[in-house]
């Protein structure tokens, strides 16, 4: 497939007010392409992949950037950066969780322009895909992954229903954990999702990553002061540390009463095609002391219900060490 | 408007991907106007006298049709919602729902086609050369079933058998509880898989359409109610069918 150094010919639009981009998201529904810092869209359009009429940037709009206090916690702004994000003294003191997340994310260059709504709602990093084959989530019949050939290293172990890509951001993964609440706006006015909620699998919308429907557009992140300052826990697994996507990640918020643990949320990246509630861990985990005998007895839990795929297997003893090494004291 | 979709394989070749959804829209206009010129035209005809549903109780159906009749309706309707519904916009979890229903069908057509040659007569529902002066002689009347409704059964009987072969190939190239799935099939096979499978689906949900007018027809109502509690009256018998086509049981 040939790419391209050049940019395909296409409407650019650079609103500066909201309305304007809502305005302009309704117009071209599933013929715009909403732009954040680019990091998603421009390997799709220089691939000539995906071929969008109109461009809509969203950079400009004053109202989308930002760390504000709400009120019951923080709202970010989804075209804010991952590096303000990292930067921000409220989010490291109290949710330090998606600060390790965000600093987790690719390279420092792409932090500084990729912003949290793109990194939550950029699509699918399965390379048959990304190649632009017809393979179930283009609309086609057929997954190119899931054969027994098929290069799947990377891809989901639980809720993979045809299609096996796995959900590639990081940050999704503290978002969920930290029980935030996505703000959505249309023409037709807002509506808030919970972030669990925010992410759907291929068994609910496989063209899709997430609830957002033409025309929406991903405006703020809301995270509720329930989590600020609890104990929280944050590892990604890649093949290198820098530039790379997940092979597994684990976000934790755990409310702590002493050395027990209370209510909790372990959300684990990479493993699906949304970031994977533990839910069972979570019930486990409830009483327990921070140690290693803890960790022990709830680890294995972890891959419960897991389907690998022929070359993934590794991925299942890789989400019961990083539970065991969330539990540790 | 187009009738299939195409896209590009691994190879960069152009493959078959399945019918244009756009037909939806379509098939479901033509389908409404039919039904609708229909009811026009039968408003403007001469009602006749309807026949008493009083008196002796004459079988039409057996228990065990009736309830394989219900289980094939409700697994198509199933079949309906759960494939149509995510291609008009709304969205859930339909795949499992969606194949489980289609093995409910699947059952519930093989019961029926062995209970019909090893048990029934399956000449009464077959269409003869005689059944077609039915519409032009008033004084032919059919035996247990008349042209229309044995050409609703045949009608449906192909695009059911259509719809269910498409898809236990579809079936096999998705992950179950008895096996992992394959791929084992060409893109361009499942294309035609695909193709064959909506195009069907179009024909069923056309067929529905005209299959409830016509069972909620007011002169038609008793056939329901046959449906549901398997009698018709000898007054009923006498309007609609000719005895000596059709004796039904009379223990009903």
């Amino acid at each position: 497939m040939a790419s391209f150094d050049v940019m395909p010919d296409v409407q650019l639009y650079q609103p500066a007010e909201l309305d304007d981009a809502l305005s302009l998201a309704d117009r071209y529904a599933t013929r715009g392409w909403l732009l954040g810092g680019g990091q998603d869209t421009y390997g799709w359009l220089k691939d000539r992949a995906k071929h969008p009429q109109a461009m809509i940037d969203l950079n400009g709009i004053e109202a989308l950037r930002g760390i504000r206090e709400s009120e019951d916690g923080i709202e970010i702004g989804a075209a804010t950066t991952l590096r303000d994000i990292i930067l921000d003294q409220r989010i490291i003191s109290d949710y330090g969780l998606l600060s390790d997340a965000a600093a987790s994310v690719a390279s420092p260059q792409i932090r500084n322009v990729g912003t949290l709504g793109g990194n939550l709602v950029q699509d699918a990093r399965c390379w048959y895909y990304r190649r632009g084959l017809s393979c179930y989530r283009a609309g086609g019949n057929t997954c190119y992954a899931d054969t027994p050939d098929g290069m799947n290293r990377e891809h989901a172990i639980f809720g993979a229903s045809r299609c096996v890509a796995v959900s590639p951001s990081d940050a999704a993964t503290a978002i969920v954990a930290l029980d935030a609440a996505m703000v959505v706006q249309s023409v037709d006015g807002e509506r808030t999702v919970a972030a669990e909620d925010f992410f759907v699998g291929p068994a609910t919308h496989i063209t899709r990553m997430t609830s957002l429907e033409p025309g929406e557009i991903l405006t703020a992140v809301r995270i509720p002061a329930k989590w600020a300052g609890k104990r929280f826990y944050f590892e990604k697994v890649a093949d290198r540390n820098v530039w790379d996507f997940a092979l597994v990640s684990i976000a934790v918020a755990m409310s702590m009463d002493g050395d027990t643990i209370g209510d909790s949320r372990f959300v684990c990246g990479a493993v699906a095609c949304t970031p994977r509630r533990l839910r069972n861990i979570e019930n486990a985990a409830r009483g327990k002391s921070l140690s290693d005998e803890s960790a022990d007895a709830v680890a294995s839990m972890a891959s419960d219900g897991a389907s690998p795929l022929n070359a993934n297997q590794y991925k299942l003893p890789l989400m019961e060490n990083l539970v065991r090494r969330a539990m540790r004291a | 408007m187009d009738i299939a979709t195409y896209k590009n394989d691994v190879w960069g070749r152009e493959v078959l991907l399945g019918v244009s959804w756009d037909l939806l829209w379509l098939v479901c206009v033509i389908a409404l106007v039919i039904v609708a010129a229909h009811a026009v035209y039968m408003a403007v005809q001469q009602k006749a006298e309807r026949p008493s549903k009083e008196g002796k109780r004459m079988q039409r159906h057996e228990p065990v049709d009736r309830i394989m009749h219900w289980v094939m309706a409700i697994s198509i309707l199933a079949l309906l919602f759960t494939g149509v519904l995510p291609i008009i916009g709304v969205e859930f979890a339909w795949l499992t729902l969606h194949w489980i229903a289609g093995l409910l069908l699947t059952a519930a057509v093989l019961f029926h086609i062995i209970r019909s040659v090893l048990q029934k007569d399956l000449m009464s529902v077959s269409i003869k050369p005689d059944d077609f002066k039915e519409p032009f002689d008033e004084n032919q009347k059919p035996g247990k079933y008349s042209l229309a409704q044995k050409g609703m059964h045949a009608a449906v009987t192909v695009v059911t058998l259509l719809v269910i072969i498409s898809g236990l190939f579809m079936f096999a190239m998705i992950d179950t509880p008895w096996w992992d799935r394959t791929n084992s099939l060409s893109e361009s096979t499942l294309g035609w898989m695909f193709l064959v499978h909506g195009l069907t689906t179009l024909a069923l949900i056309a067929l529905i359409v005209f299959h409830l007018y016509f069972t909620l027809r007011p002169e038609k109502l008793f056939y329901l109610r046959s449906m549901i509690k398997g009698w018709i009256s000898e007054d009923e018998l006498s309007a609609n069918h000719d005895p000596e086509r059709w004796v039904p049981d009379e223990s009903a």
